[in-house]
């Protein structure tokens, strides 16, 4: 009965038909800014993916191990920082990248080991509480100019298409680290501790440090955005990358496309992506009170999300299963 | 065989006391079970039995005691350094991953357990092993939300096994089963220790405890009322004072 298991790559072909549209979707988004070569198409592009990848992985705790954070600005803002300062001291901004997710993943940890010891709404509030004060300690904090803000000098041409592919590249990482851990055993138990965390370590598994692993991976990525966004934009100040809206939309996101799905976050991040400048431009006073009602929406009519809602249609269609 | 030196009890609870605020839901037990006994637990509702073994597999700290396994003091260990230990326990309350198939939720112990099988495909293998074992091969794809009660006890059972234990705790598997699931259950329970697994086992049916159990332990408002083999417990004046004596509607179900 034992069958020792194919090697990767005919595993690969034989799952081809899996993986098809993923490659498809790839290849034209690769191809689109050499068909559509219009500036403001290529930034809205380029921001969607961006988006994509902190829906992504913000799915990674909040949807795999269901550990609900209004924190990933802390994330976002120090990968920012990190690749800001980096670049500016001379370093290759795509080094800069893995140093920004070398601090974020090790700020997981600090926020983490404390945080972790909460459970559900407690550990969502306690994220709040550490997200505010370090976006306070950046305000004041000289050395990055704190509330004014930060300022990258980087002596080359603004090539647009260089941020496009960075971010490409950084999407189709964070699809393929989501696409891997689901199926490993990894994924598996982070799936245990959603549904049940004290049912899953009576079975073996060590819910705080599985936490703690989703936790660094979700930051690693989240402060490599930061450090992309913040290249892209040349200029980073505290009330924007370490904002609480930062966070809201990180989480809004994955909830909106379908938490703890592959797809889901993916989803929610191109919807986001192409409404977020419109709410944002025609509701400026309000659209946190838009995400917050948007939030609280999904959770009561549809906690599975778009993807939820889809597939129970489907299911409807095609009777009951 | 009479100069060996014995063994160290697979468990040993010494002193063993819990409050919940003012309540003393376990107060001062001790006892040890021996490595292929099946060690029963009786008790009224609220006796401390389910707290008992809260305690003893690492989802409650205890106020005071000591629990030990073959001389080692396990008692600070998280449940999952338990379940390293060979200790596993089944819910009273069955917690079965609901999103999960029933052979996910097998898997899922047979990659955690002392197997530590790391491997997608031998976690899978070793899963099916123990299903078929117990007879839930057929279900190993169905969802777990959509078993029967019976099934889900025996999944929650199965699912323990997975691990590996040497020590099972289960709950009060025979709750809400027909005599025939029952009688089924209880012959799993014999099959389980003949394999090489200790069992503790809490039941409020006292006919099924006696039927199964080498020995026997009486809780009574946290307290230790009497133990010993299932014939002494019946004729223990005080169990029948305290519990047997009991009008039987009263202690139905829990
Ligand atoms: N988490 C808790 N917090 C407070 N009190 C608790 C808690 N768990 C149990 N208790 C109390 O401790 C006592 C013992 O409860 P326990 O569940 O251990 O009894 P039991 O013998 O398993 O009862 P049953 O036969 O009904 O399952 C009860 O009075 C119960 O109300
Ligand atoms: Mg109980």
């Amino acid at each position: 009965m034992s069958t020792s298991p194919a090697p990767l790559p005919i595993r690969l072909l034989a799952q081809w038909r899996t993986f098809a549209p993923s490659w498809m979707i790839l290849a034209g988004l690769a191809v689109m800014p050499l068909l559509l070569s219009s500036p403001n198409f290529i930034r809205l592009l380029f921001v969607t993916l961006l988006w994509i990848t902190t829906s992504v992985a913000w799915n990674l705790l909040g949807g795999f191990a269901g550990q609900i954070s209004f924190g990933f600005a802390v994330f976002y803002g120090i990968g920012a920082y990190t690749t800001a300062l980096s670049m500016n001291a001379g370093v290759n901004p795509f080094i800069a990248f893995l140093v920004s997710a070398i601090t974020a993943a090790a700020a997981s940890l600090l926020v983490g080991l404390p945080t972790f010891r909460l459970r559900g709404p407690y550990f969502a509030i306690a994220t709040i509480g550490i997200s505010e004060a370090v976006r306070v300690v950046m305000t004041n904090l000289s050395f990055t100019g704190g509330a004014s803000g930060y300022r990258i000098v980087e002596h080359r041409a603004f090539r647009q298409l260089d941020h496009y592919y960075t971010a490409l590249v950084l999407a189709s990482i964070a699809v393929a680290f989501s696409v891997f851990i689901s199926r490993t055993r990894f994924g598996l138990g982070l799936n245990a501790i959603r549904q049940d965390e004290d049912a899953a370590a009576g079975l073996g598994v060590n819910p705080y440090a599985y936490k703690l692993g989703a936790h660094a991976l979700a930051a690693a990525l989240t402060g490599m955005v930061g450090g992309v966004f913040s290249r892209y934009a040349a200029f980073i100040h505290p009330q924007g990358v370490f904002g609480f809206q930062t966070s809201v939309h990180i989480l809004l996101m994955p909830v909106i496309g379908g938490i703890a799905t592959i797809w889901g976050p993916v989803l929610g991040g191109v919807v986001f992506g192409i409404v977020e400048e419109q709410i944002i431009a025609s509701f400026p006073e309000i659209h946190l009170f838009i995400y917050g009602s948007m939030l609280i929406l999904i959770i009561l009519v549809e906690p599975g999300g778009i993807l939820g809602a889809f597939r129970k249609l489907l299911r409807r269609i095609h009777g009951r299963r | 065989m009479a100069d060996a030196k014995p063994k160290p009890p697979i468990l040993e609870v010494e002193r063993l006391t819990k409050y919940f605020g003012g309540l003393a839901a376990v107060k001062d037990v001790s006892f040890e079970v021996r490595e292929g006994q099946i060690f029963g637990f009786i008790g009224p509702n609220g006796a401390g039995k389910t707290t008992l073994f809260s305690i003893i597999a690492g989802a409650l700290k205890p106020s005071s005691g000591k629990v030990r396994s073959r001389g080692r003091d396990i008692t600070a260990l998280k449940p999952f350094q338990l379940v390293q230990a060979g200790i596993a326990r089944t819910h009273q309350i069955v917690r079965p991953f609901r999103e999960m198939t029933v052979l996910e939720n097998v898997k899922l112990a047979s990659h955690f357990g002392r197997k530590n099988v790391t491997s997608d495909s031998a976690a899978e293998e070793h899963a099916m092993q123990i299903l078929t074992w117990f007879g839930m091969e057929t279900f190993a794809q169905k969802s777990a939300s959509i078993l029967s009660v019976g099934l889900q006890k025996r999944l929650e059972i199965t699912r323990a096994m997975a691990t590996e234990p040497d020590l099972l705790l289960c709950d009060e598997i025979c709750g809400g089963l027909t005599h025939v699931e029952t009688a089924a259950m209880l012959d799993w329970l014999r099959r389980i220790r003949d394999r090489g697994t200790t069992v503790m086992y809490v039941e409020h049916d006292v006919k099924a405890i006696t039927a199964v159990c080498d020995r026997i332990l009486v809780l009574n408002y946290g307290r230790k009322l009497s133990e010993g083999a299932p014939d002494h417990i019946q004729q223990d004046p005080a169990v029948i004072e305290a519990y047997l004596g009991h009008p039987p509607g009263r202690r139905q179900e829990g």
